[in-house]
């Protein structure tokens, strides 16, 4: 590739070059050369010469090159065309050609021929484009030759020049390619951003760009000068504040180096002079944006829409920048006395972007019934995540299912229908809907739900880490038994073979018991297929005989949380269940010693009656009463 | 002036761009520069500030336009790369990505239009910052951010305007309102700083060994997910917003930056990363919202307010009937001596649920470690 170096050749005049070249080459194959080496420019061997082994067109040159301009393109390219017929030019050109090849043979002979043929494909590709491109080219019927196309695009290129009026009349700037008002506007759209420069000590806006009102639907004018704080959400404020303080007044900031993890302190001695620019700044904050757009133009403004009070919403923005200090004078000829006899102005200067999310959505109307929730369970069933909607579906909060297994609350036969999805779903990479099964809430009765599960895999381990479940409710409790025996008499049907061998399965107390460990032996299941050992066997041999006492209260609508810390302190192979075993370690604790309580109460979700609060406290208080002599907790109603 | 040092596809090239940008920008009206600064200086600033260089993408790749400054990150200039073809400068395994970005999304909606992801691409600097040979790449992890420009005349014109920033930034600022943390490859945390506790309730030991799906809200899994393989992946990665569960209730909503790197042992001089460590992912995690609360807690809250006020007329055996039922006898005059203490539980009990209030599916509530 040549690398034109003087005034004399310029690059148009090279693209001649090739173009001629190419004439030659199809006439006579590779073409041994014209005349001899008497080059007229020294410069023009030197810069052939320097060439050395042919590079391959898609090489880039490895020295940085200057910018270009534009103009000068035009300009050169403008005489160069008219030149082009110029005789003296193409003997010279045919000369240093000529030269150019009997260096290149020396070389390279076959690979050379590939290289060229090369780039004369990807030359002509570029100018097929560029007739593409121009207006003036695409009518034509038949293919353009190079040369008429490269004219047409002078053309074009200066039409456009003439279009972007006055961009490059600046001559003082360096040039560029873009002019800068569209560099600007490319840039804060592809940002979604604003620039902001904000004194420190008083967070006084002393300016921002244009692109605001785009962004938060104020006026540039409305925000210069105004205070920053009363545009950032109330809780931000001391975030904010905290960017804006000199190093020495904040002793807990640190500095790490992202690329090593390491700390880095900053230097003990730091006075305000060493806030000069290059401290950076990184922070989210939430600004207001009016929903009113338009502009406010104060008193008489459109009557009837003003009378609302003007709503304020926030969003959140990115902000990344950093101080700068700056001549007070300068910057801000608004300030009182007392600024001038500061010297200097530490100004945080920041590039705000709308966080690429969606802004917060207001939360969602709580008196709507929640019809979906979503559930997150271990590889074995148990429940780790409640979305808190779940508690009008279900009656338990979100408290109580922690834990437990899903299998506890399947309707005894649904049972084999739900097995064989986990299984499904812990193999499958895909989401699985299951059918109607019945889910039994909290008061004893039993809505009809659908759910779709899908099995999320730890992208580094690859194994399973948990089931995501998105229920759905199909009917309420109050609905016909024979709706949902024809349901589940359905799922009997299938997959008849799958239910795991339990023994002692029966209706009653029981099922619950058994049935949590139907979760616990598919879980093992497929750890067995990640692990060579086999898992400790669980569920059928646990001793079951220290829950038996409480079965009482399983049958109640108040699942404790000692059963399910009985059943599943014996499973091993659960991540939560030291959780659960210290639950059972805690359950009979003395009263007295109230002190080591964690009250770290139970939240309660939206719920739909007060019952369900008191729930909570009773099971809390279960815990910690002496359940032998708890009686019959039958009896228990509750008037609120 | 500059005399420009070009080959002649080069020029083809950059005048291809230059039309094609012209046309881009025809299509929407051009503002006046009304700022008070010269828009010179406020697009360096920008630029600068931003940490990164502006991008111009064609649908099918061409860089179209690239602001000067690429050459500060990617050590080749303007000039040699536009018109270039990005995917011959991205990992191959990234192209897929790219290709999805890239294409135009039918529709008006705003987020449609809105870019962001996470690419490998070359770069000709060394670790030392300064230019070396095209032939000795790097891989630079640069986190694309924008959105897509339609031209409704002709889809051909149509581009995604992206502003890239290299990741890691070098140096993080961390507020109060960050904290700091180590994973093990598969997420679960190795370390946490001691803010975590202010900032979201736990305890860093409590932590430990926990994966951080299990942290945060189940309807952001894919968001994390995708963090994790950009991590696995490409060793750098941007998380956008998800929500992270609060030990009390409820959740907030958080950002992260992470970075894969060897594991490091904090010490005094530079460690040099060692490939034979184990490596690990450092999080820096930055709160964004305030705890987020459904308006049904007052509700609750009030109530247990009233029943605070029937606790103190209890009177009765709690073994019988702890529903505060009004028509409790009063006529037992003997306390029972649990009684009291029974009270003085409840009362406690209530006043820290209203104090603290929010189920939170993550920890296990009364029955935690402390009790014991």
């Amino acid at each position: 590739m040549h690398h034109t170096t003087t005034a004399g050749v310029s690059t148009c005049s090279a693209a001649l070059r090739s173009l001629h070249r190419e004439r030659r080459f199809q006439s006579a194959g590779m073409s041994t050369g014209g005349s001899d080496s008497t080059v007229d420019k020294p410069a023009d061997r030197a810069a052939e010469e320097e060439e050395g082994p042919i590079q391959a067109e898609s090489t880039m040159p490895s020295v940085e090159l200057p910018r270009k301009r534009k103009g000068e393109v035009e300009e050169r390219s403008d005489t160069r065309v008219q030149q082009s017929l110029n005789f003296n030019l193409e003997d010279d050109l045919s000369r240093s050609e000529g030269e150019d090849q009997q260096v290149k043979m020396k070389c390279f002979r076959e690979p050379h021929r590939q290289i060229e043929k090369r780039r004369r494909d990807k030359m002509n590709n570029l100018i097929d484009e560029l007739s593409a491109m121009i207006p003036a080219c695409q009518p034509r019927a038949r293919k353009l030759d190079k040369l008429t196309v490269l004219r047409k695009a002078v053309q074009h290129l200066k039409a456009l020049k003439a279009g972007a009026s006055g961009a490059f009349a600046d001559a003082k700037h360096k040039p560029s390619i873009l002019p800068h008002d569209d560099l600007r506007h490319l840039l804060l759209r592809a940002a979604d951003g604003f620039l902001l420069v904000v004194r420190c000590d008083r967070a006084k806006i002393l300016f921002i760009s244009e692109s605001v009102s785009k962004i938060l639907n104020f006026s540039k004018l409305e925000l210069t000068g105004q205070s920053l704080f009363d545009f950032i959400h109330p809780k931000d404020i001391h975030k904010v504040k905290e960017q804006f303080s000199s190093s020495e007044m904040l002793p807990q900031q640190r500095l790490v180096d992202a690329s090593t993890g390491l700390q880095v302190q900053a230097e003990a001695p730091v006075r305000p002079s060493h806030l000069a620019t290059g401290a950076r700044r990184s922070f989210f904050c939430r600004m207001k944006h009016s929903r009113v757009t338009g502009k406010h133009e104060g008193k008489h403004s459109l009557p009837a829409a003003s009378k609302k009070k003007e709503t304020y919403r926030y969003c959140t923005l990115h902000c990344t920048g950093y101080m700068r200090t700056w001549p007070s004078g300068q910057l801000d000829p608004e300030g009182d006395a007392a600024d001038k006899e500061t010297p200097s102005l530490n100004c945080l200067v920041t590039v705000c972007r709308l966080h690429p999310n969606v802004s917060h959505q207001p939360p969602k109307d709580v008196n709507v019934k929640a019809t979906e929730f979503v559930t997150r369970c271990a590889i074995d069933g148990k429940f780790t995540f409640v979305d808190q909607q779940a508690t009008t579906v279900i009656g338990y909060l979100p408290q109580e299912v922690l834990g437990t297994s899903c299998y506890e609350y399947f309707h005894q036969d649904d049972l084999q229908h739900m097995a064989g999805k986990h299984r499904q779903v812990l193999r499958s990479k895909e989401k699985i809907e299951t059918q109607c099964y019945k889910f039994r809430t909290k008061h004893g009765s039993y809505v009809t739900l659908q759910s779709q599960w899908f099995s999320f895999t730890n992208p580094w381990t690859k194994e399973v880490e948990f089931i995501v479940s998105s229920n759905r409710v199909i009917s309420g409790p109050g609905h016909t038994k024979d709706e949902s025996e024809a349901g589940s008499s359905k799922s009997t049907q299938d997959e008849a073979q799958q239910l795991p061998d339990i023994p002692g399965l029966s209706t009653g107390v029981g099922t619950m018991i058994y049935a949590g460990s139907i979760g616990t032996q598919i879980a093992n299941e497929l750890s067995d297929t990640y692990r060579a050992n086999s898992s400790p066997s669980s569920g059928a041999s646990s001793p079951f005989g220290s829950v038996q006492e409480k079965c009482l209260l399983t049958s109640r609508s108040t699942p404790s949380r000692e059963e399910e810390a009985g059943s599943s302190s014996t499973s091993q192979s659960q991540a939560d269940s030291s959780k659960e075993a210290a639950e059972s370690s805690g359950a009979p604790e003395s009263r007295g010693d109230l002190s080591q309580l964690d009250l770290d109460v139970p939240g309660l979700s939206s719920f739909s009656s007060d019952e369900a609060a008191m729930a909570v406290i009773m099971s809390l208080l279960e815990t910690d009463v002496n359940m032998s002599q708890s009686g019959d907790f039958e009896d228990l109603h509750w008037p609120f | 002036s500059v005399r420009a040092h070009l080959d002649k596809p080069s020029v083809i090239r950059l005048t291809l761009s230059y039309i094609r940008l012209q046309t881009l920008l025809k299509v929407h009206e051009k503002r006046n520069s009304l700022s008070g600064l010269d828009p010179l200086d406020e697009n360096s600033m920008y630029l600068k500030i931003l940490e990164g260089f502006l991008m111009v993408l064609s649908t099918l790749g061409d860089m179209i336009f690239l602001s000067d400054n690429v050459s500060k990150y990617m050590g080749l200039s303007q000039t040699e790369l536009m018109g270039h073809n990005i995917f011959e400068y991205t990992h191959p395994c990234d192209h897929e990505e790219i290709r999805h970005n890239l294409r135009l999304t039918a529709g008006w909606c705003v987020l449609n239009q809105k870019r962001d992801f996470v690419v490998r691409i070359k770069s000709a600097l060394t670790h030392r910052g300064r230019v070396g040979n095209l032939k000795s790449t790097t891989w630079k992890v640069l986190h694309c951010q924008g959105r897509v420009k339609l031209c409704a005349a002709s889809s051909s014109v149509s581009c995604v305007l992206l502003t890239c920033r290299p990741l890691p930034l070098s140096h993080t600022l961390l507020s109060t309102h960050t904290f700091t943390s180590q994973h093990s490859m598969d997420m679960r945390f190795t370390y946490c700083d001691q803010r975590v506790t202010s900032l979201l309730g736990y305890r860093p030991e409590e932590l430990l060994g926990r994966s951080i799906y299990d942290l945060c809200h189940t309807l952001d899994t894919s968001c994390l997910n995708k963090n994790h393989l950009n991590l696995c992946l490409k060793s750098q990665s941007v998380s956008g917003r998800y929500r992270m569960l609060v030990r009390s209730g409820g959740y907030v909503w958080v950002e992260s930056h992470s970075a894969v790197i060897p594991g490091v042992q904090p010490s005094r001089s530079r460690p040099r990363p060692n490939p034979s460590q184990p490596l690990c992912i450092l999080c820096v995690t930055y709160i964004l919202s305030q705890k987020q609360q459904l308006p049904d807690v007052k509700i609750f809250k009030a109530f247990i307010l009233k029943l605070l006020f029937s606790i103190l007329k209890f009177q009765t055996n709690p073994m019988c009937n702890i529903a505060l039922d009004e028509k409790v006898i009063y006529g037992q005059k003997k306390q029972l001596p649990d009684v009291k203490i029974f009270k003085a539980f409840i009362l406690k009990l209530l006043l820290f649920s209203i104090l603290k209030f929010q189920s939170n599916p993550m920890c296990n509530s009364a029955l935690d470690e402390n009790v014991k």
